[in-house]
């Protein structure tokens, strides 16, 4: 009776420990929703990828320091129904990133709104993916982005 | 850098592989295909597995059963595998040192194990105990590891998306 018992909240507690999964993985199973960061700095490398992209920019600190940090958008997809196409990053471009950071600490942030070289303001999020500013539409809604 | 992993990114810079890992739609489009392959696979090698632990169709002989979800579960079987290769070609260099596909190869090796050491042996005298509400346990401790090795399999593909 009581291994049946503890069977059960096994089960019950792996339900609720699983994050929401949707297309590929949740804002929530990676992402630290408290953490907002504004990023500015130089690309230096683009994946147009499924099921996420990634961009990496140079961002440099008061002391000068310079540290690479990756930002993690929607795929392909969804990125090209906000009328961002493969080549709207290039290397060396300089470009604003507000996001938030991981939950592993690691260089790394999930880009929510992303300000293009030429003035374009574009929603990075995957949609449905439960973070700041998703509202169920594929553009997303850039005013809840953080650091403003 | 070792031989294997070299293959890897041999296959994420083919231009197949970038077509699908940079693509609008058909990244998403053969996910899918992959994910009802799975169901069709995993879901009649299930009824298969539970026929022989006596939950289900019990009237009904066991190798009945078996030939009525042979094609499904290969027809199935076929385009989860072709699916599945392409999804991997995409994302070869990535996967290459991903755990949960690595655990995932790892089990779906376990799981071809299974039926080979199955039909080799107990299945053999197959006709001795078809009709059986319960199948021999042998044929019970295959269906099991069926069982726990597929959803294993399932769980691992899934979590590839978290590392």
């Amino acid at each position: 009776m009581k291994s049946k018992f503890a069977l059960a909240l096994a089960v019950c507690a792996s339900t609720i420990a699983v994050p929401a999964a949707y297309a590929h993985h949740s804002f929530a199973a990676e992402f630290d929703g408290s953490k907002p960061t504004r990023l500015v700095g130089k690309i230096t490398r683009v994946e147009w990828t499924n099921p996420h992209s990634y961009f990496y920019v140079d961002v440099v600190d008061s002391k000068g320091k310079v540290s690479n940090w990756g930002c993690e958008g929607a795929g392909p997809g969804a990125l090209s129904r906000r009328g961002w196409k493969k080549g709207d990053l290039k290397i060396g471009d300089t470009i604003v990133v507000d996001g938030y950071r991981a939950k592993d600490g690691s260089n790394l942030v999930d880009a929510r709104r992303v300000t293009l070289p030429d003035g374009r303001t574009v929603y990075g999020g995957s949609p449905g993916d439960g973070g700041p500013g998703d509202n169920g539409t594929d553009q997303g809604a850039l005013s809840t982005s953080p650091a403003k | 850098m070792p031989f294997l992993q070299h293959l890897c990114q041999i296959l994420y810079d083919s231009g197949l592989g970038t077509a699908i890992r940079e693509s609008d739609y058909a990244y998403s489009l053969i996910e899918s295909v992959h994910v009802i392959a799975i169901t069709l696979v995993v879901g009649t090698i299930a009824v298969l597995d539970l026929r022989m632990l006596g939950f289900i169709l019990r009237p009904i002989a066991i190798t009945r059963v078996a030939h009525a979800v042979f094609p499904l579960t290969w027809s199935g079987f076929v385009i989860m595998f072709i699916s599945g290769s392409l999804l991997f070609w995409a994302e070869a260099a990535k996967m290459y040192n991903n755990p949960a596909f690595r655990a995932k190869i790892v089990l779906l090796a376990l799981v071809g194990l299974n039926p080979l050491i199955f039909h080799t042996t107990v299945y053999r005298r197959v006709h001795e105990w078809e009709t059986a509400r319960l199948a021999p346990w042998r044929a019970r401790v295959a269906a099991i590891a069926s069982l726990s090795l597929w959803g294993s399999i399932v769980i691992a593909g899934r979590a590839i998306a978290y590392f």
